[in-house]
């Protein structure tokens, strides 16, 4: 895949005159050095969560989910809201990884490593919804298509949470998959570069014996575009699916066909800001502004404001459709319980607007793709917008339904339900903190793919050499760049 | 032919010794103790130390091990000798009456295993005919009420009765008074006559806390009795009720359902009905049910009373300047004239000249001897207030000895309590027989816990010649005594009240026989119906009356109206769980009462318009309403305000029976607070009314539990006519298909009514063969009580969650009475609809449960199975009509987990799951536990058994066989159920014969419901406005 040839007027993915063995310097030093103070800081704060979260739901497990302000009429609320937003934002990873290999993104390079654990520790976070939702947790194997006794009583293939187990499962587990194997030969290379005993056991045992013989190299690149391929599919079907739990129901604002399209988009949406927030700090902190350049954040702009802008369509569509269908429950509920804003949830509507559709457009402007402070402040505001989004969805179309005598009372969320959300956030940074920590949060190995065709040293020499008459290149093989032995210390 | 012998081995084949010993010692265990010889006995064996040692230890340590893991101590015991006539778990049903304080209906109770469990109506009963009310429903829990008294105590300490008999016969010594709310027992009456006779000077009181003192005093002067009338609204074409709650909480109000309803039910073929006209100042269930309605001043009551008997006689309403009364009074005088001699008009005002008025009224349109007969009288309501207010003024003058107090509760309902707890201080012997600690019994000296009318022998005359039993169906469960068995043992009779009541009606029906059948039947009554009769009137009260009436002052600003709740009654119901659960009919509020406001004064007194749909909208979303303080002559109070369409401008209600004393149970704590003292007390009578009160908003809020809080089908987007479908009787009888129509043109985009089943889906049609449940509700006829909520309740174990949970939305009923306002805001058309799990044929909730814990029965039933439930609430979330329930909580103990109820549900709930209160479970009902959903199954407890009994007896099963318990309490008959592929079924033939009026609600959505509605129709003459 890096048999290309690349304009030289393209931006260069890595900056400054790196060498290989500089590349492996810069992306193994955060693991090999002790953590900065910050990353204590931070550590124990999402430790902190995390434990916050867990009590939350031992709550929730011993005296019921009543814990929760949900009621007979919004039976979900910020359980699902989160459950849809997590695994909304674990779609930008796989996307990066899968997709964008497919497509030969060469930035994609830069940031899919971290973006893939984000992808992982987000699906792991929104597991946690639908499993502690459920009114009795501890009979939520029966959800698990199994030969038993009794009866045998199987699962019912109609549900669309059935669909949810298998579709997030699936997704899970190619995801870690295609991510596991991808850093085999980065671990290697921490592995060889181990000056204690503990660090080349556990990064040995990790690598499982990667060599970086050139069959293992064919090898992982099969296995790499196999599960692209196979990823690819997944990158649409999972939320794809998590719709269909919305759209194959009767409630108005549910019961949609927009809704695969829509919330795919959504979810790419939310997970490169995400990918966004997370990339601003990393690069900042573990000092690789060299990888993750300005041209990846603008890269991502774009999809933002491409996706965005297509969540965007959708809004208005179903806006549309429900004056134009001229049902009078649709249009109840999304000309009343939604885009009226002085209805009770009006002002959720309206922030979820106002972030998702209005505020990425900013991103028509150059200066402000590259500008990293609007982008960090707007990645974060487009994950409110898309929480909000979520919470349109399920609240505002269940708390005033069909019968106008179950219109419920204002859902407003306890300290519990607050907490559960918290604890996720715990236990997505104390992932990403570890993560952070000990992996490469840049795949190594393929920086060094992309470094002599697109890093800018190599560029400046390509622009030089584009005056040198092409004979000079007769039979020098140029344009085919030599691997060195990534599984060797530099 | 020889018989065969099978072997099993060798062993067997050949008898070899090895084999018999094994066969011999097969479970055969010795302890491994080695006896010295074989002459020794084991008590002389020789057990070796170490050995014996070692099996002591052992036990100790199994002994310490099983001891300290706490195992569920499980208290079944089987019954040592079976008792002849009971199988477990096959129920008796025994024939009693339920009776308090007047309330006098024929029950029979559903005994299971020597525990009542549930109160069904007792279809003999010519009154009732099978009819309940909420209370009545409700009672079986005050059996188990863990707040019940449970020895007699003297001074508040515990004795014997034998000490408590020795003490009265002590203090007896002179004139005593009895006081009782109204008796209907005809022994008891006996009783207290002889009682009477022993103590010379005594006398009998009967005070009622709502009294009929003006009824029966204008009674009095017009027709020369003190009494009550039977009142036939089914013969009735033209009632006019001005302020009489006579479907809700008026004189008797099951039997008035029904009667009522007659009136209401639709022939389709010849829609003819009975035209209701309600005069009110606060919105009322009969109000809400009436063809029109007329809103006035309470102050205004005479006068409007006064105009209709001058315009019933032709000289035109006059005196009153609202137009809209006017036409209204002049509307009702035309339609009472029109319908002579079957026309009727109530009036619930205790204002002795109002009662004139409208007797000579009802004389006036003939109502005598038609739907007013005076042939038999009723016994309902016997107390007069200025009675009582004697007897009051006599206990503070010092010159009452004695006080035996029964039923009555004046320390809480009096108007001036204050004065009579003072009277009673200056009482020497004060005796209560009560139940429970109440507001009196807690100042008397002598407490005599009562039986429970379960626990009760007893009799009844609900009405002249109309009798109804009581019988044991349970054995005292406290060491307590009826009440008449004490006063026969003070009056120095040697019998018990058995032995009375037996020796009584013995004589009377024929003896030992007819004494048992009419304890079997449980009501006994002559076998021809007594053929109505009028009174002769004297009308020479009645110019001085009116002239009384047209001289009333005037209101102030704000007047204020005293109301009893469904539910709730004088205070009856408030330490009943159940009852303080039902939602309220008209507020749909739960545990506590408050200020109803007019929309009107809302606007101006709470700032907040409900025509604007922001302010509504915060209004109806967030529980905590304002507060605001009523003043009344220096009394005040301070009460959440509830906005109440269909309330006059000018006047505020407010529910008395709250603010209950706390020894009555949880559920009277911190539930509302008590309107009593502000009634008045007019000369002879309690004025519940008050036409001059302030009312300021006191700035704070209190959290009011509703259970409904949007109350119109008609939104911004469009009049959901697919919910609810109303019309007038006149655009009926104009164009009787168009409900019909409507539905079709709702349907058409998929093939219309005939086609909808198969074309509004893409999925194949299954044939239903075998029996197919159906339900049908007739909203014509449904007034929205609630008996069948709370029957549903007793029936299904459905849990209370207390007023914390209500107001998180988490209240458990499986069925609910929707209740929806159309039309003008201000007195806007009310309409019910009970709302029960639809058992829909395409369920949206099945589809949707991902381990298929709720599925579709062969016979049509939309079943939960809790064992299987994980509890991701989307069957909840997914059903249009909001019928399933989670159980949020560990509301029944029934959790695996232990210790996680305290803190989380609230006492009440606690305390319903004591093991006394736990005595009215239903063992047919799972008791749910935390985390699964629950809702209505159709009683399928109740059609296992239908279906079981057919087929033990080798017959198809009939309609008489099921009755689900909703349809059972009905007093209206409005739910109709059965096996909708019978041809011959009820619940058939009312879907064939009402082909017009039916409608499926949200029927477009092909969710494919078997619950069918049948449109309410109103009898107006103007054209229904277009709906669709």
């Amino acid at each position: 895949m890096h048999l290309k040839y690349e304009s030289q007027l393209r931006e260069p993915l890595v900056n400054g005159e790196k060498t290989f063995h500089q590349v492996t310097e810069d992306i193994v030093r955060p693991i090999e050095a002790k953590p900065s103070r910050l990353w204590y800081i931070g550590f124990y704060i999402a430790v902190a969560l995390l434990l916050f979260g867990i009590y939350s739901i031992y709550r929730d497990v011993t005296y019921g989910i009543g814990q929760w302000n949900l009621n007979k009429t919004v039976g979900w609320g910020w359980d699902i809201t989160n459950f849809v937003w997590w695994v909304g934002i674990g779609h930008a990873g796989t996307l990066i990884s899968a997709i964008l290999l497919l497509f030969r993104q060469g930035w994609r390079t830069g940031v899919n490593r971290a973006a893939e654990a984000m992808t992982i520790f987000a699906v792991m976070c929104a597991g946690q919804f639908p499993i502690w939702h459920m009114g009795r947790v501890w009979m939520a194997f029966f959800v698990l298509p199994y030969p038993n006794t009794r009866g045998p009583l199987w699962v019912n293939f109609n549900s669309p949470l059935l669909w949810d187990v298998f579709a997030i499962s699936t997704y899970f587990t190619v995801s870690l998959l295609f991510w596991y194997s991808g850093l085999l030969p980065d671990l290697a290379t921490v592995r060889d570069r181990a000056f204690t005993k503990l660090r080349k056991r556990f990064y040995g045992v990790a690598s499982f014996g990667w060599t970086g013989s050139t069959k293992h190299w064919q090898r992982h690149e099969s296995l790499s575009l196999v599960l692209a391929g196979l990823s690819t599919p997944l990158v649409l079907s999972v939320h794809t699916i998590v719709s269909f739990d919305f759209a194959t129901s009767v409630i108005p604002g549910w019961h949609t066909t927009i809704f695969p399209p829509y919330f795919v988009a959504g979810a790419i949406f939310s997970g490169f800001a995400m990918v966004q927030t997370l990339m601003v700090i990393i690069r900042k902190v573990f000092e690789m502004e060299d990888y993750i350049t300005i041209g990846h954040i603008e890269a991502m702009n774009k999809v933002i404001v491409l996706t965005g802008s297509i969540v965007g369509i959708a809004y208005l569509t179903e806006l549309f459709m429900g004056w134009y269908s001229q049902n009078k429950y649709e249009g109840y509920t999304f000309w009343y319980s939604r885009a009226y804003l002085f209805s009770p949830y009006g002002w959720s509507y309206w922030g979820m607007m106002a972030c998702n559709v209005l505020s990425p457009q900013i991103f028509w402007f150059r200066k402000m793709r590259r500008n990293l402070f609007v982008t960090f402040f707007m990645s974060i505001i487009v994950n409110i917008g898309m929480w909000f989004e979520r919470f349109v969805i399920i609240v505002t179309s269940l708390y005033r339904d069909y019968l106008p005598s179950s219109w419920s009372v204002y859902y407003s969320p306890t300290i519990w339900e607050v907490g559960f959300y918290a604890g996720t956030f715990g236990l997505f940074f104390t992932c990403f903190f570890l993560f952070a920590k000990y992996f490469p949060v840049i795949a190594i190995a393929e920086i060094k793919y992309v470094l002599k065709t697109t890093g800018e040293s190599y560029k400046d020499k390509m622009g030089h050499l584009e005056n040198v008459a092409p004979e000079v290149f007769a039979h020098s093989g140029h344009g085919h760049t030599v691997v060195e032995n990534d599984g060797a210390a530099h | 032919m020889e018989q065969k012998k099978h072997w099993q081995s060798f062993g067997e084949l050949n008898q070899s010794k090895a084999y018999n010993k094994d066969v011999k010692d097969e479970f055969k265990e010795e302890l491994p103790f080695v006896a010295d010889d074989e002459s020794k006995s084991f008590l002389n064996a020789k057990a070796p130390r170490r050995d014996f040692l070692k099996y002591l230890g052992f036990s100790t340590a199994a002994a310490v091990a099983a001891a300290s893991c706490e195992m569920p101590v499980k208290k079944a015991i089987p019954f040592a000798n079976k008792p002849e006539d009971v199988v477990p778990g096959v129920s008796k049903y025994y024939a009693t009456t339920y009776v308090q304080d007047g309330d006098v209906v024929s029950v029979l109770a559903k005994v299971r295993d020597g525990r009542p469990i549930k109160i069904e109506g007792n279809e003999l009963s010519p009154i009732t005919k099978g009819g309940t009310s909420a209370r009545v429903q409700a009672s079986v829990l005050d059996l188990y009420d863990t707040a019940r008294l449970r020895f007699p105590t003297i001074d508040g300490k515990e004795v014997t009765f034998e000490a408590i008999d020795k003490a009265m016969a002590a203090s007896l010594n002179g004139p005593a008074v009895i006081l009782t709310s109204s008796i209907t027992s005809p022994s008891t009456k006996e009783i207290i006559s002889q009682f009477i006779a022993k103590y010379p000077g005594s006398r009998h009181v009967t005070y009622d806390a709502v009294s009929f003192s003006g009824l029966l005093l204008a009674n009095e002067t017009t027709y020369g009795k003190r009494a009550i009338p039977s009142y036939h609204f089914d013969n009735a074409k033209a009632i006019v009720s001005i302020g009489a709650d006579f479907l809700g909480t008026w004189l008797s109000p099951v039997e008035f359902a029904r009667q009522y309803a007659i009136g209401k039910k639709l022939d389709e073929k010849n829609p003819e009905m009975s035209k209701h006209i309600h005069f009110e100042s606060v919105a009322s269930l009969t109000g809400s049910n009436a063809d029109e309605k007329y809103l006035h001043r309470p102050s205004e009551t005479g006068a409007i009373v006064a105009a209709l008997l001058s315009a019933v006689n032709g000289q035109g309403a006059t005196g009153i300047s609202d137009p809209k009364l006017k036409a209204g009074i002049e509307n009702a005088a035309k339609a009472l004239v029109a319908n002579k001699g079957a026309a009727l008009v109530v009036a619930g005002s205790n204002d002795v000249n109002v009662q004139i008025a409208v007797n000579a009224i009802n004389e006036a349109v003939g109502a005598g001897g038609k739907t007013i007969d005076w042939s038999t009288p009723v016994n309902y309501r016997q107390g007069v207030d200025a009675d009582f207010a004697r007897l009051v003024e006599e206990m503070n003058a010092g010159s009452v000895g004695a006080l035996l107090i029964s039923g009555a509760n004046p320390a809480y309902t009096w108007v001036d309590a204050e004065k009579f707890k003072s009277g009673l201080k200056k009482v020497k012997t004060t005796v209560s027989f009560n139940t429970k600690v109440d507001e009196t019994t807690e100042l008397c000296k002598f407490v005599i816990p009562d039986h429970h009318y379960l626990e009760s022998w007893g009799d009844a005359e609900a009405k002249a010649g109309y009798y109804s039993f009581l019988q044991p169906t349970i054995y005292p469960l406290f060491k307590t005594r009826q009440w008449q068995d004490s006063l026969l043992k003070w009056t120095g009779n040697p019998s018990d009240y058995l032995a009375f009541l037996k020796t009584y009606w013995s004589a009377k029906v024929g003896g030992e026989t007819g004494w048992n059948k009419a304890l079997q039947d449980g009501v006994l009554h002559p076998s021809t119906v007594i053929t109505s009769a009028a009174a002769s009137f004297n009308g020479s009260s009645v110019a001085t009356a009116v002239t009384a009436l047209l001289a009333g002052k005037k209101g102030g600003e704000i007047e204020l109206v005293l109301y009893e709740k469904i539910g709730i009654g004088a205070g009856q119901g408030t330490a009943n769980p159940w009852l303080q659960e039902l939602p309220d009919p008209v507020t749909r509020a739960t545990w506590d009462n408050y200020v109803i406001v007019s929309p009107a004064l809302a606007r101006t007194l709470l700032n907040i318009d409900l025509n604007n749909s922001g302010e509504a909208d915060a209004y109806e979303v967030n529980p905590p309403k304002k507060v605001v303080k009523v003043t009344v002559n220096g009394t005040s109070i301070e009460l959440p305000a509830l906005i109440i369409p269909g309330t006059h401008p000018n006047t505020i209600a407010i529910a008395v029976g709250y603010g209950r004393s706390e020894k009555l149970g949880k559920s009277v704590i911190g539930s509302g607070k008590n309107a009593y003292p502000l009634a008045s007390l007019n000369g002879a009578s309690v004025n519940f009314v008050n036409t001059n009160v302030t009312i300021t908003s006191t700035g704070e809020k209190y959290p009011v539990a509703l259970t409904q809080t949007h109350n119109r089908y008609d939104t911004p987007q469009g009049n959901r006519t697919e919910v609810m479908k109303e019309i007038t009787l006149a655009a009926y009888k104009h164009h009787p298909t168009e409900i019909r129509e409507e539905r079709e043109a709702e349907l058409k985009p998929w093939g219309g009514l005939e086609k909808f089943e198969s074309q509004g889906t893409i999925y194949p049609v299954f044939d239903r063969p075998g029996i197919k449940w159906g339900m049908s509700v007739d909203l014509n006829t449904c007034n929205g009580c609630g008996a069948c909520v709370v029957a549903c309740n007793a029936e299904n174990n459905i849990s209370v969650v207390g007023k914390p949970e209500v107001l998180r939305g988490h209240e458990m009923h499986w069925l609910r009475i929707d209740r929806y306002y159309s039309g003008d805001m201000d007195n806007p058309t009310v309409v019910f609809q009970p709302m029960m799990c639809q058992h829909c044929d395409n369920a949206p909730c099945e589809n949707v449960c991902p381990v298929a814990a709720t599925n579709h029965s062969s016979e049509g039933l939309n079943q939960m199975t809790y064992n299987r439930c994980i509890g991701t609430r989307y069957c909840a979330n997914n059903c249009p009509y909001k019928v399933r329930r989670f159980n949020w909580a560990d509301y029944t103990g029934a959790d695996s987990f232990p210790d996680n109820q305290a803190g989380i549900v609230n006492d009440v709930v606690l305390d319903m799951n004591d093991d006394l209160t736990r005595m009215v479970l239903n063992p047919d009902v799972t008791v749910r536990s935390r985390g699964v959903i629950e809702k209505c199954s159709f009683c399928v407890q109740r059609l296992q058994e239908s279906k079981l009994t057919a087929k033990k007896e080798s017959r198809p099963m009939v309609d008489s066989d099921i009755k689900v318990a909703c349809q059972q309490a009905c007093p209206a008959n409005a739910i109709n159920f059965g096996n909708a592929n019978d041809k011959t079924s009820s619940i058939t033939k009312t879907r064939i014969e009402n082909p017009n009026r039916q409608f499926y609600v949200l029927e477009q959505l092909h969710v494919l419901p078997n619950v069918t509605y049948m449109a309410k129709v109103r009898n107006l003459e103007e054209e229904a406005k277009n709906n669709s």
